[in-house]
């Protein structure tokens, strides 16, 4: 691909998570001709970045990494990553997308994955695909089961030793690299730009990111997969093995104070989850959860609570109100009790936040579809056409129209492809 | 196809087979000492190489594999990972890209049948075993090609509720032949005996109307109501549906009985039966509403105490001024509605039923209904008081906790219990003039007992499985323990069930309120466009084949074969004159082996399943001497 | 092209790409002076470490109190050491692991 090149194809789907390699997968099979485009470095969305998942305790890359591949090798589908999308503009059963290449530093078609580069890189920085817990390299393939098997330079980090240029065999570090505009022209678009979390820091409650060993779910699920940081869970203040660990349940949801007043649909299963396979990695541990409502809905989610219960994991009914650092590393949680008995403080080595969920991308001056007061894509028929927005033509699919888990989001995908293959053929194309 | 008589010659055995073994994080190799595998398999016969992957599904892991066929270094694949049901495609696409026949590949499963049932060196040994006994298979694989059939732009859509009026819309607009049956006269299912509908409050029959105008307009669909399917055969791409439509007058269903009745249609006046040709079927035949058992807080007992269903038709019928709710000329001054009634049962808790089940799954829907219903009667009789006993409320959705925003703020007051210390319902008896008295354990107030005077009880009742037993004989359809038709797998294929050719749509799969039944339809009809759109399909070759110098026209495999129709005598020229021979017919054929169990002569075996790799299997297993125990 | 014409192109576009480089250079001063002092702290603290580590096995907080270190920070050094298979982890010590040094040339990882 080169500056000013247009590209035609039937769909353009915006965000490769779950959701959107599940929709371009659904028009692929049918013939029609996908471009995906993702903001990150690998396809892959959060489910790639997961242990295990609700309610099968799947491994994550195993149910992902087969879906990643088979879009990245689909003769229907082709994957711009590290993309940034300008502009999305939709007219009479078209639409173009105005999209900048961020450069990598690195050419995608040279680079073969070896990872030289990175193991000679002199600059560790903070890797944020392992919750900050370990470090990477200035320039490095951003994790294990990422596509494209592509390196990347964080030119914040390079102080452009050029030690990485010389070791590359393929000669495809390339410090000269410019970012480059390039146009999609489509029939049809499906946005699935999924969610991110609030953060810790600004929330003065749970100790805005200064209390040691508070750690967001996130973190917990680096912590948890088979290539975290640590290959086991330990505390980040000190290495040690925790033998307390507590999960603070709708930390910033459902509480207008804390700017989202909604619920975010999939903490109380992860924290169950996470707690699960806490119980299995440190059986000796006391795990609780401190909730007000456990939001058990989907298929099988309530037998995995009841089992979660059965397996000795404490469900505490309260709403915790302050998180400090205790002795030692610990930290205190001071809840309130829902029976009315007061409140009461507990010190666990580890605290877990269930935080709020928010969209990842805002379409404001980007794109004139609609969002509702929640920040989230509106849908305009959201009981019998749950991925139309208030613009023809674009459809909407995922954790973009509002906190879904994966079961969900994979089923609401193949509806946005349903109507968008429609709305396809009914443009007589 | 590939020629029996082309097997039987390439008897030599394969020398470049390739060992792949998965890591899976650590799902297998925290128990299976991977390595000491690959070092073992190098050593088996015929394997030119054995590498391991943390995880061989990735991009990385399909590498390896494709790297060593592009080089020659193996014409031969064996993974060792998880199951095949999960994997089997994703390998069988990298060989392919790598420009070799999919199917000389086999698979040793050491997750699901070594790691996640046995640790340490017996996990190991295992582990050894059955990668063992697949490349002693691999040897003897040849390359086959898939059976190409014919599939008909033509899907069936059973059930016509909400789910199935959106699928068989959709699956029409894409541009096939849809027949829609559903057993009653009317349209909607179970939507139809709603009013305004959580979380948004829109008419129900509004959204009825709009998704069965769209069905019956539409030129592609043939809408069969007071119709069942009564004969199914056939397979995927072209099954034969037998549909049998019933009187109007033997139906038993009333206008009268709460169905919102958008569809006049049903005109017919002779039963008939009629065959249906398609190519796919989408289950989308609903739930049942759970149904209290007599006693059940009051339930029978007292007609003061109603579900759900019951309270919602009643409300939407009051036609009474002011500002305390009356129902059938009783003012309503308290009311208490009760959560997860038959939902969320717990083994040891709750009573079993008379077969024995429970229903442990959440209802989903019902707790955003109740918390509906309860704000219309609050916002039009603010002096009707509203208790709520709930366990946990699950408002989960876009727009439902504002349901639950909105109840506090109307005043309904909220009680929490416990599964193990329900509520009772009972007589009132303390001199007023309530009828019912509703004693609680209130979670919320230092599980103080509570008791509170109302004239009625609302139950906030669940979904149950439709009964749709005579569908799962038919189409031999996998139930779950839930009662619900069970899919293939949540996150992997989500709306497919086991059977080739059968989606699934909404309620029929678990417990969905409108739009998630919405988007379970339209997934299952994008699965069906993606199967059907094409008109031909490609099944796997693992069918039974006929060796026509061995075969001596005995019938015996005829007689054994299972699936109609799979297998018929023909007859053959030979040098001999005419004689009878036996004769396949691919794209009906189970591929199970029962015809090869018979045969006097072996003239008949499964290809990509022989009997000589059978026994190369067995003899990898016994052959304990080629590992280091 | 006479291989002198090639030689003295070669040259020219050795000379232009310094040239270049040092324009990039100039243009990336703020960030490569943050990544420079940021290195120089890391090779202090690593060099610290691993001399510390020596052929022992030793905990994260044994660490931190032989070498002064803060221990999250010693911890994080050891999870990166393990990620590129210079550390390996040992056994347990109380609540803690133990890691140790890969017995190999550490000079990729100073450098
Ligand atoms: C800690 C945690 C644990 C979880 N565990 C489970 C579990 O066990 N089971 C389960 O079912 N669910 C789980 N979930 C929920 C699960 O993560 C979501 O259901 C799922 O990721 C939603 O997929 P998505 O594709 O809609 O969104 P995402 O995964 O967020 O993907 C969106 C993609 O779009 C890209 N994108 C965003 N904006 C743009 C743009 N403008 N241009 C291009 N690309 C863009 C993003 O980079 C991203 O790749 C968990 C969530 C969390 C936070
Ligand atoms: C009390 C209650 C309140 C609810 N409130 C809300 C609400 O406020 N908001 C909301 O969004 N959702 C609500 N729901 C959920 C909503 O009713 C369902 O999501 C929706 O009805 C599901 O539609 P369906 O098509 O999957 O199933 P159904 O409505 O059950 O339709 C199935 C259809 O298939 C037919 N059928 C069954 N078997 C056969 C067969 N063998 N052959 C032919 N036809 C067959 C049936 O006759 C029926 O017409 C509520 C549910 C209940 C129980
Ligand atoms: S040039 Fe930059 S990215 Fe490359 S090795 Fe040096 S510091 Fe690392
Ligand atoms: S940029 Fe070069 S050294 Fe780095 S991974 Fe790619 S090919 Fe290897
Ligand atoms: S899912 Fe659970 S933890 Fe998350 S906001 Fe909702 S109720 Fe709170
Ligand atoms: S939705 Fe609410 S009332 Fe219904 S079963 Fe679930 S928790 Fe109980």
């Amino acid at each position: 691909m080169t500056d000013g090149q247009t590209i035609t194809c039937d769909a353009l789907v915006v965000g490769g998570g779950i959701a959107g390699l599940q929709s371009a997968l659904d028009l692929a099979d049918q013939d029609f001709s996908v471009v995906i485009i993702e903001k990150d470095l690998s396809i892959g969305g959060k489910m790639i970045r997961l242990s295990k998942v609700f309610p099968t305790l799947d491994c994550s890359s195993c149910i992902t990494t087969p879906k990643m591949a088979s879009a990245a090798h689909h003769k229907n589908i082709t994957i711009y990553t590290w993309c940034d999308l300008k502009e999305l503009t939709s007219n009479k059963g078209s639409v173009r997308a105005r999209v900048t290449q961020k450069p990598r530093y690195v050419d995608q078609d040279k680079c073969i994955g070896c990872r030289k580069c990175e193991y000679s890189c002199p600059v560790y920085v903070p890797d944020p695909e392992q919750g900050g817990f370990c470090a990477t390299k200035a320039i490095r393939i951003p994790f294990s089961n990422a596509i494209p098997q592509t390196a990347a330079l964080d030119p914040e980090s390079c102080m452009l030793c050029g030690k990485c240029e010389k070791i590359c065999p393929t000669g495809a570090v390339d410090y000269f690299q410019k970012p480059f505009d390039f146009t999609i022209e489509a029939t049809t678009t499906i946005l699935s730009t999924g969610f991110e979390m609030t953060t810790i820091e600004g929330k003065p409650q749970y100790g805005d990111g200064k209390v040691p060993n508070v750690v967001t779910a996130l973190q917990m699920e680096r912590l948890l997969a088979p290539h975290g940081p640590y290959n086991r869970v330990l505390r980040p203040s000190d290495g040690m093995e925790p033998d307390s660990i507590a999960f603070v349940q709708c930390a910033g949801s459902r509480d207008k104070s804390m700017g989202i007043p909604y619920c975010s649909r999939f903490c109380c299963m992860y924290a169950i989850k996470q707690a699960m396979l806490l119980s299995g990695a440190l059986p000796l541990a006391d795990i609780y959860i401190y909730y007000m409502d456990i939001r058990a809905f989907g298929k099988g989610y309530e037998q995995f609570y009841q089992t979660a219960k059965a397996m000795g994991i404490g469900f505490i009914k309260g709403k915790v109100g302050r998180i400090e650092e205790a002795e030692n590393g610990s930290v205190a949680v001071r809840f309130e009790a829902q029976d009315g008995t007061g409140v009461t403080t507990e010190n666990h080595d580890l605290v877990v936040l269930s935080l709020g969920v928010l969209p990842d991308w805002s379409p404001e001056g980007i794109c004139s579809v609609s969002t509702a007061e929640d920040h989230f894509i509106q849908t305009v028929q959201p009981s019998i056409g749950p991925t139309l927005t208030s613009r023809q033509g674009i459809f909407v699919a995922g954790a973009a129209s509002g906190p879904k888990d994966i079961v969900d989001s994979i089923s609401e995908a193949g509806a946005a492809a349903m109507e968008a293959s429609n709305y396809i053929i009914a443009q007589g194309k | 196809m590939t020629d029996p008589k082309k097997m039987k010659k390439n008897k030599e055995k394969s020398e470049k087979i390739g060992v792949y073994i998965c890591y899976c994080g650590g799902n297998i190799s925290d128990h299976v000492d991977v390595e000491k595998v690959r070092e073992a398999a190098e050593k088996f016969p015929g394997v030119a190489v054995a590498r391991t992957n943390s995880f061989m599904c990735s991009d990385p892991g399909q590498e390896l594999i494709i790297e060593d066929l592009k080089n020659g270094v193996v014409d031969r694949v064996v993974v060792a990972s998880c199951a095949p049901s999960l994997h089997e495609n994703t390998f069988r696409s990298a060989i392919t890209r790598a420009g070799a026949n999919p199917y000389i590949y086999d698979h040793a499963n050491i997750r699901e049948q070594v790691s996640w049932v046995l640790h340490g060196d017996k996990a190991t040994y295992k582990a050894e075993k059955l990668v063992a006994a697949a490349t002693g298979k691999a040897g003897l694989l040849e390359p086959l090609d898939p059976i190409r059939v014919n599939a008909r732009k033509h899907a069936t859509v059973i059930g016509g509720g909400i789910a199935g009026l959106k699928a068989a819309r959709v699956l029409a607009d894409r541009g096939l032949e849809v027949v829609l049956i559903e057993k009653t006269p009317f349209l909607g299912g179970n939507a139809a005996g709603l009013d305004t509908v959580a979380p948004l409050g829109e008419q129900c029959s509004a959204l009825i109307a709009e998704l069965a105008k769209g069905v019956l307009e539409h030129t592609a669909i043939t809408v069969l109501t007071r119709s069942e399917v009564v004969g199914f055969n056939g397979y995927v791409g072209n099954y034969n549906l037998q549909v049998k439509t019933t009187l109007s007058s033997s139906s038993a269903f009333d206008k009268a009985a709460g169905h919102v009745v958008p569809f006049e249609g049903d005109n017919a006046d002779t039963p008939t039966e009629q065959n249906v040709k398609t190519g796919a079927v989408v289950l989308a035949t609903g739930f049942r509403s759970y149904q209290p058992k007599t006693g059940e807080y009051g339930f029978d007992d007292h007609r003061e105490v109603l579900t759900l269903p019951e309270f919602i038709k009643q409300l939407s019928e009051v036609n009474c001024s002011g500002d305390i709710l009356e129902l059938n000329g009783r003012k309503i001054r308290a009311m208490a509605v009760i959560h997860c009634v038959g939902s969320r049962q717990i083994p040891g808790i709750h009573e079993e039923d008379e077969n024995g089940y429970l229903n442990e799954y959440c209802s989903r829907t019902c707790c955003s209904s109740i918390l509906h219903a309860a704000n219309t009667v609050k916002e039009q009789f603010p002096k009707t008081n509203i208790y709520d006993l709930y366990r946990d409320i699950r408002t989960y959705g876009r727009g439902q906790e504002e349901l639950y925003d909105r109840a506090a703020r109307n005043r309904v007051v909220f009680l929490r219990f416990e599964a193990g210390n329900s509520p009772t319902v009972s007589a009132n008896d303390d001199g007023s003039d309530y009828a019912l008295k509703v004693t609680i354990e209130d979670g919320l107030t230092f599980s103080e007992e509570i008791e509170v005077p109302v004239d009625l009880v609302v139950l906030a009742t669940g979904m149950e499985a439709g009964d749709v037993s005579d569908l799962v004989s038919m189409m031999k359809l996998p139930v779950g323990t839930d009662k619900f038709l069970q899919e293939v797998h949540p996150k992997l294929a989500p709306v497919e069930m086991s059977v080739s050719g059968i989606f699934l749509a909404g309620t029929a799969q678990a417990p969905m309120n409108i739009s998630e039944a919405c988007n379970g339809a339209a997934a299952a009809a994008v699965k069906t466009a993606s199967l059907l759109s094409k008109g031909y399909l490609e099944l796997d070759p693992y069918v039974a084949a006929v060796d026509q110098d061995l075969c001596r026209g005995t019938g015996a495999c005829v007689d054994a074969c299972l699936a109609d129709g799979a297998l018929e005598m023909i007859d053959a020229e030979t040098e001999n004159g005419t004689e009878k021979k036996a004769r396949v017919v691919p794209a009906l054929c189970l591929g199970c082996g029962a015809c090869v169990a018979v045969c006097p002569t072996g003239a008949i075996d499964l290809k990509g399943w022989s009997l000589k790799q059978y026994e190369a299997m067995v003899d990898m297993i016994v052959a304990d001497e080629l590992i280091d125990i | 092209m006479s291989d002198k014409n090639k030689k003295k192109n070669k040259n020219k576009a050795e000379q232009e790409r310094k040239e270049d480089m040092k324009r990039l250079r100039e243009e990336r001063k703020s960030s490569i002076q943050r990544a420079a002092t940021m290195v120089k702290t890391q090779r202090k603290d690593l060099k610290v470490l691993m001399k510390q580590m020596g052929s022992e096995s030793a905990t994260a907080p044994e660490l931190a109190q032989a070498t002064g270190m803060d221990v999250a920070q010693v911890i994080w050094y050891l999870a990166t050491l393990k990620q590129y298979g210079e550390v390996v982890e040992g056994a347990k010590n109380g609540s803690y692991f133990t890691y140790k040094l890969v017995v190999k040339e550490p000079e990729e990882a100073v450098a």
